[in-house]
């Protein structure tokens, strides 16, 4: 774990988009747009001095719990993993291949993959595991999550919001990529969200609403979560879904439609510009 | 007031199976912290000791199903052993996306424990009813499932728990139950079923629960000439009990379930895979939705499973 300059994480921020692009381009398979807008929430994880991990050691017993809830944008996750040596940068060549081990949803054969995702708000009920468990042994672990608005819709989410407010699992940072889009559109006209804060609020949860692309509101908003309170904390980062390549941003259909030559050009110029200043 | 056919077995000071089953996880997990219990909000006088005794193993996870299975696939992967406990329609059904992709998915050793299989609930109706469970979970490609018939059978089945972590579904039945065994030697979990009466070679009736009694009462006292096993292990069936299929003309199968993909229809399956040809006759309830009153046994003769009339014809 180390805490690093705003430079460099803002330099993690173009490097990671670069290689979530090209990864899914190379074998059409996976969510660009989902995984872009998540990006400085898991850089700020992992490089902001946030989650504490050890290089090449994912089985290491006191780390970090981490999963992506939303587990369509697992994949967004794997450079990192490779970067922290947790398996070898040649499987993101070889990501979604039969020879390789990664593919779009994250599961638990996957080093550094501490849960299988995919169906939507299990992840959390599965977090207030770790949860209590480390809170009744008196470990210092802490489990963080990464989730998607459309998570919300879930029932099961708010069972396990309720569960981990009463029992007072201040070992849980959820973070909520909040890009308000779903598949046939804007959550707010598709069936709203609103006021999604007040919801956590009344569940009893430490809330903090911020921009997710700015790694200032990102890192205060997480340390502010480390500083145990009694209560769970989450943290609604307002995103952009698609961020950083132009014709995707906050348009609906790129939830998992995979661009033309001509687009895939356009996105690599895109992408040659860091997005985040 | 309708009475049951077991009901007479509880002026006997007999056990409620989710007692024995509790008292027995209770004695494993004072002297291991990391058994823990969960439920949504299921009771029974030994759980009351239990988390009143070891408050720091019991969690009730709120009315919610749903959280309490992902949140006991969370324990396990935090080295914990986990006993769900809930009404048997609700912690399969409700839950039973999480059991597939929080549970089977990533292959936890986790204990569902249903209370109330069958028609144990009559006259509640079809919301309290499990008559598809065996069902809906032998499809999971890991999962062990357990019925245990008499006292003696759960408590060596709380050892058996302890000593090998596997997903599980364990079937109780709601009512209290006589004992069958009268030598644990003869309950084997890892062989699943034992023969409880020794009849000829022609006609061999399979069963567990609540209609092993049933039949057993009446193959002793009317129909003699039956052999009688009682299937404790349901899934996975191994070659052995299929060899031991082999010895009989006739196999009938009675199970308290709809009878499309209940045990009835593995053994079907089993027997076919293996290019065993015998007469199989499956009995178990009628596929419907039972909104009547007149308690289990009258539910049971009404619907399928008028076990006197079966035999009568069997024999």
């Amino acid at each position: 774990m180390s805490t690093n300059s705003l430079d460099f994480l803002k330099n993690k921020s173009q490097w990671l988009r670069k290689e979530i692009f090209e990864m899914v381009i190379r074998v059409n398979q996976g969510h660009i747009a989902s995984a872009l807008s998540q990006t400085e929430i898991l850089i700020s994880l992992f490089y902001g001095g946030i989650m504490r991990y050890k290089n090449k050691q994912p089985n290491w017993d006191s780390r970090d719990r981490l999963i992506i809830s939303k587990g369509h944008s697992a994949m967004g996750i794997y450079p990192i993993l490779a970067d922290i040596e947790y398996f070898d940068k040649i499987e993101l060549k070889k990501y979604g291949t039969p020879e390789g081990i990664l593919r779009i949803y994250g599961d638990k054969s996957i080093p550094g993959i501490d849960s299988t995702s995919g169906s939507l708000s299990q992840a959390p009920g599965i977090a207030c595991g770790f949860g209590i468990a480390c809170k009744r042994d008196n470990k210092d672990i802490n489990s963080f999550l990464v989730l998607s608005d459309g998570e919300h819709y879930e029932g099961s989410l708010w069972e396990s919001a309720m569960f981990a407010s009463h029992n007072k699992l201040d070992n849980l940072i959820f973070i909520v990529d909040r890009n308000k889009q779903i598949i046939l559109g804007k959550s707010e006209e598709c069936l709203r969200l609103e006021p999604l804060a007040d919801k956590w609020k009344s569940f009893g949860w430490n809330v903090h609403n911020i921009d997710g692309h700015n790694y200032s509101e990102l890192l205060n908003a997480m340390n502010k979560g480390l500083k145990k309170n009694g209560h769970p904390t989450v943290i609604i980062a307002n995103t952009i879904k698609g961020k950083g390549i132009s014709y995707m941003e906050d348009v609906t259909r790129w939830h998992n439609t995979m661009p033309n030559n001509d687009q895939i050009i356009q996105a690599r110029k895109d992408l040659e510009i860091n997005c985040i200043k | 007031m309708q009475k049951n056919y077991l009901d007479f077995d509880r002026s006997k000071n007999n056990q409620y199976m989710r007692d024995v089953f509790i008292d027995g996880v209770y004695e494993y997990a004072k002297n291991n912290p990391d058994i823990y219990f969960t439920t949504p909000d299921m009771g029974a006088p030994s759980l009351d000791n239990f988390r009143k005794k070891l408050p720091n193993q019991f969690i009730h996870s709120g009315i919610c199903e749903q959280h309490m299975v992902a949140m006991a696939a969370g324990l396990t992967l935090m080295n914990k052993k986990v006993i769900c406990y809930a009404m048997a329609p609700f912690i399969t059904s409700r839950c039973y996306e999480q059991i597939k992709c929080s549970v089977s998915a990533m292959n936890q050793p986790v204990n569902l424990v249903g209370i109330g299989v069958g028609l144990g609930y009559a006259d509640a109706g079809p919301t309290h009813y499990t008559t598809e469970d065996i069902a809906t979970m032998r499809v999971f490609p890991n999962i062990e499932i357990i019925t245990p018939s008499d006292e003696m059978t759960t408590k060596k089945l709380v050892k058996y728990m302890f000593n090998e972590d596997k997903f599980r579904f364990i079937r109780l039945d709601r009512d209290v139950l006589p004992a069958i065994y009268e030598v644990e030697s003869l309950i084997d979990f890892n062989k699943g079923y034992a023969e409880i009466i020794k009849g000829s070679n022609k006609k061999i009736v399979i069963t567990s629960g609540y209609l092993l009694h049933k039949c057993k009462s009446i193959i002793n006292n009317k129909y003699n000439g039956f052999t009688l096993v009682d299937l404790f292990k349901i899934k996975p069936l191994n070659d052995s009990f299929f060899e031991y299929l082999k010895e009989f003309d006739e196999i009938i199968t009675l199970e308290e379930q709809w009878l499309d993909g209940g045990f009835g229809s593995l053994i079907l399956e089993g027997l076919c895979e293996r290019e065993i040809n015998k007469k199989v006759l499956r009995f178990g309830l009628d596929q419907k939705f039972y909104f009547e009153n007149g308690g289990r046994d009258y539910l049971l003769s009404s619907f399928g499973l008028d076990v006197e009339k079966i035999f009568h014809n069997l024999k």
